[in-house]
């Protein structure tokens, strides 16, 4: 009789204690913004390695892992078309690799190396971009972050949701549509041969968005329930124009009178403010629950003040130097970008999620599950 | 209480009403069955108890219903939610988020409940229904009966006095169905909670009804009462049924249990077994498969198959969902290549050949009719074929009148019911006359009568010659028409073998003869009837 372990281990280890959704909201945000405002390549790999190390340690044992590579692909596919957009619009530098004749509109020209390394740090700024946002998709899930809106805006944050999902789920349909015609013979001629894949594909997702929509109202989805009166809710939805209108009037006024900018300005942050409150009242009066509430701990603490001093630093820094960030391969910077260790060690911070879990991981005892106390021998 | 007082309903631009002068009574805690041809008015009158008809659909209703009290078509489907719990035939479409706790909170939520009840409640039904292991896994990750006990579970969170199932089963495998259908049973008499329920396999339901609803369609009143009473008065029924109607047994055995008895007293000759159609071995090999793997996203969905199938043979594919099933059949016809191993169709290596001189050979009917359908007429559907495979157009026609689709030749193929869409599809793939005949779960939602025609029609494309494979859940259907059964577990070949021995030694996927008499000599009512006496 083949000998059997006392005990059965599960396959992974106890889920670390969760960073809430809020805080990788703030996390996400930082390391975005990060980005966009960065260009130096030596800083951009140290959020891309934050990214990768934080998908590593937190995201790798997620269920929304699968969709990881997607946008890391898209991202590659951005970048590999960046650099030959570059090169060939931009026309300036000393090292010129090879010339166009002058005739070809736009591209004609220089063709020099520093717009080839240009075009490879935006590229790589981008698909920088896409790393945090796949780390972000498969730390946090849509429904999650549905939770975080207000109660009046959740009925829009579902549609929307819903909406989101039906992409795939298209694209599944689409598959199955063209395997379907392609067994049975459909070649493409002409546009007429296009009908045989529409039209099914229409019409499934029609039939899929009424049963859909069928389900969800036999669950009570669709009716606000409020404790706002009828003459309140229509005086919110007044005042909610009258705040869009004000809005639109002081972005008129900031464009057109141009001796007078702050005007314009004021007015706007009026009308925000007007709109804020608007919501606040809605949001208020809109009765809905939640069945888990998210809770704060340590862990959040310190992902949102981590996320919140590389986003100050970096805000920081560009203030007081603009170009201590950027990376400008063209006469009469150098090729080589500049690096304050300073500014990577902040930046490095944004890799704290990853620490946490990873230090979570290994601390947390291996999971015991259904001992087999029969099969000891 | 449920009642419908001279309910009459025609949906916008409909000659004729689908449900006409319908008087209707469910009493609290019963288990009523509604039964019916495809389109006599099950799903009409179902979606009537909630609100979604004529809510959702518009049309034009008299007379009144009354649900506990409630008007539907004032309360509208949100506001008869608490009372009753709306559960669709399609596990997959009826969800709104991705993980089971959410589902489960997502109607209480829009209710406005306190944190506190929802909790109480989710444990409840969470314990209800045996799926308290499921609550952190994401839906996509379910099978599919685990999928159709969220979605029950999903409205009881509401605490309904009536729940409401539009053919719960009938995307599930056997073993699916019967988890789902005792998780019912259990609520019904537990709970006491009042279950309305269509379906159209009978065999799965009808012991657990308290009342049969049969509705004829055309308008006419429907038949109603215990299910010993009705299913004397009806054509197409389950096989035990039939036997029992034969022989005239009273009353009627709605189980196997309940009959066994009874056909231990039955004077039966003892026959040489004879084989439907026996494997002629020697006709040519058509399809040879070799030590096939395949892999989707990291999961092995096909691990090391052989088979070997010859001309002319009627072979079902069985197993239950996700067990490669359809999988196989699309290497079968090219639209997948083998990662590892090798497929060889009428002589042709799959991984060599182009898809367009497999599919002159080979026809695929997919699960899903509707993936195939899009031109103007049932007539056009055909030519269409006929056109990409460079045949004559006029030839095709032909195959309307074997497949009862004569009368409908001019019309809108969506227009038509599930079965007849079914049977459109069947025809657009044999206008293309392929030697080898693929179908996946060709059955779902077709009714008695219309599973005869079909089974008919594949009948007749084997006496010409012809191989006929189908993947199905459908054992009677097995039973009645194959030759022979191969079940497929995990994406292994795990039984392969004649229809009558494969049946025979089978706890799941063996017909209800096949389960009264445990004897491989009785697959259908007729190899009984044969043999008496």
């Amino acid at each position: 009789m083949e000998r059997q372990p006392y005990f059965e281990y599960a396959s992974g280890y106890r889920q670390a204690e969760p960073v809430c959704t809020l805080a990788w909201l703030i996390w996400g945000l930082s390391a975005a913004v990060v980005t966009l405002l960065i260009r130096n390549p030596l800083y951009l790999a140290i959020i891309a390695l934050a990214s990768w190390f934080v998908y590593l340690a937190v995201g790798r044992g997620s269920s929304l892992a699968q969709s990881w590579g997607g946008l890391i692909k898209l991202g590659a596919v951005i970048w590999l078309f960046a650099v030959p957009f570059n090169a060939l619009m931009l026309h300036q530098g000393e090292h010129v690799l090879f010339r166009l004749p002058l005739t070809w509109p736009l591209v004609g020209g220089a063709i020099t190396l520093e717009a080839v390394l240009y075009g490879l740090t935006s590229g790589f700024a981008l698909w920088v971009l896409l790393l945090v946002f796949s780390s972000f998709n498969v730390a946090v899930d849509a429904s999650q972050l549905l939770r975080l809106l207000p109660p009046f805006l959740y009925q829009a944050g579902v549609v929307t949701s819903i909406a989101l999902t039906f992409i795939p789920q298209m694209l599944a349909s689409a598959k199955e549509i063209r395997e379907a015609q392609q067994v049975r013979g459909h070649r493409f001629r002409s546009w007429r041969d296009f009908l045989p894949l529409v039209v099914p594909l229409l019409t499934t997702g029609l039939e899929r968005a009424i049963q859909l929509a069928e389900s969800m109202e036999s669950r009570g989805f669709g009716g606000q329930l409020t404790g706002l009166s009828p003459r309140q809710a229509n005086g919110l939805r007044f005042a909610m124009l009258l705040g869009l209108a004000l809005l639109l009037c002081g972005l008129f006024l900031r464009t057109y009178w141009a001796s007078a900018p702050l005007v314009g300005t004021w007015v706007m942050i009026v009308a925000g403010l007007l709109l804020g409150y608007v919501f606040y009242l809605f949001g208020r009066g809109v009765r809905r629950s939640h069945y888990r509430r998210t809770r704060w701990s340590r862990a959040d603490t310190l992902v949102a003040l981590a996320s919140a001093v590389v986003l100050g630093g970096v805000l920081f820094v560009r203030a007081r130097e603009r170009l201590a960030l950027a990376y400008y391969p063209f006469p009469p910077y150098g090729f080589v970008p500049a690096f304050n260790p300073w500014i990577g060690s902040l930046l490095i911070l944004l890799a704290l999620p990853g620490f946490w879990g990873l230090w979570d991981q290994i601390r947390a005892e291996p999971m015991l599950t259904r001992p087999r106390k029969k099969d000891v021998l | 209480m449920i009642t419908f007082e001279h309910v009459t309903y025609t949906y916008p631009g409909a000659q004729r009403p689908v449900l006409k002068d319908l008087n209707l009574e469910i009493a609290d805690g019963e288990f009523v069955l509604v039964v019916g041809k495809s389109g006599a008015g099950k799903s009409t009158l179902l979606r009537c108890i909630n609100g979604l008809v004529p809510h959702f659909y518009g049309g034009t209703i008299s007379g009144t219903i009354r649900v506990q009290g409630l008007d539907p078509v004032r309360c509208q489907p949100r506001g008869m939610s608490t009372t009753v719990g709306f559960v669709f035939q399609d596990p997959e479409a009826q969800f709104v988020v991705d993980t089971v706790e959410a589902e489960l909170a997502f109607a209480m939520e829009n209710h406005a409940l306190p944190q506190a009840t929802m909790r109480k409640r989710i444990e409840e039904v969470l314990d209800q229904l045996s799926i308290a292991h499921l609550r952190d896994r994401r839906i996509n990750t379910l099978s599919g009966g685990e999928k159709q006990r969220v979605a029950i579970a999903s409205v009881l969170t509401l605490e309904p006095k009536i729940l409401v199932l539009d053919e719960p089963t009938s995307q599930l495998d056997p073993q699916a169905a019967e988890e789902v259908l005792t998780a019912l049973q259990k609520l019904n008499t537990d709970l006491g909670l009042t279950i309305v329920l269509s379906e159209h396999r009978l065999e799965r339901v009808v012991q657990y009804a308290d009342r049969i609803i049969y509705l004829p369609g055309e308008g006419q009143p429907p038949i109603e009462g215990a299910p010993q009473d009705v299913l004397p008065q009806l054509d197409l029924v389950p096989p035990l049924i039939k036997l029992g109607k034969a022989l005239g047994w009273k009353p009627l055995p709605l189980t196997v249990k309940d009959a066994r008895r009874k056909a231990l007293e039955l004077p039966l000759r003892p026959a040489p077994l004879t084989e439907r159609c026996a494997r002629s071995s020697d006709a040519p090999v058509e399809i040879l498969v070799e030590d096939l793997w395949y892999a989707y996203d990291g999961h092995m969905a096909l691990k090391g198959v052989h088979l070997e199938i010859r001309r002319g043979e009627f072979v079902a594919i069985m197993g239950r969902n996700g067990s490669g099933k359809t999988t196989l059949l699309k290497h079968l016809v090219g639209l997948l290549r083998p990662r590892r191993g090798a497929v060889q169709v009428h002589g042709m290596d799959t991984r060599r050949v182009p898809l367009e001189e497999i599919i002159s050979v080979v026809g695929y009917v997919p699960q899903n009719p509707n993936a195939l359908l899009f031109a103007e007429t049932v007539r056009e559907e055909l030519a269409f074929t006929r056109r990409s495979h460079g045949l004559p157009l006029e030839g095709g026609e032909a195959l309307l009148e074997p497949l009862g689709l004569a009368d409908h030749a001019e019309r809108y193929p969506r227009d038509l019911s599930v079965g007849e869409r079914q049977r459109v599809s069947l025809a657009a793939i044999l206008a293309a006359e392929p030697l080898i005949i693929l179908l996946d779960e060709p059955t779902r939602g077709l009714d008695y009568a219309q599973k005869q025609a079909l089974m008919r029609a594949l009948r007749a494309e084997q006496s010409k010659g012809h191989t006929v494979i189908l993947a199905t859940h459908d054992v009677e259907l097995v039973a009645a028409s194959a030759d022979r059964v191969i079940i497929l577990g995990d994406g292994e070949v795990v039984v392969d073998g004649s229809v009558r021995e494969v049946m025979t030694h089978s706890l799941i996927f063996s017909s209800q003869m096949n389960k009264l008499f445990r004897d491989d000599r009785y697959l259908t009512v007729e190899d009984v009837l044969g043999s008496l006496s």
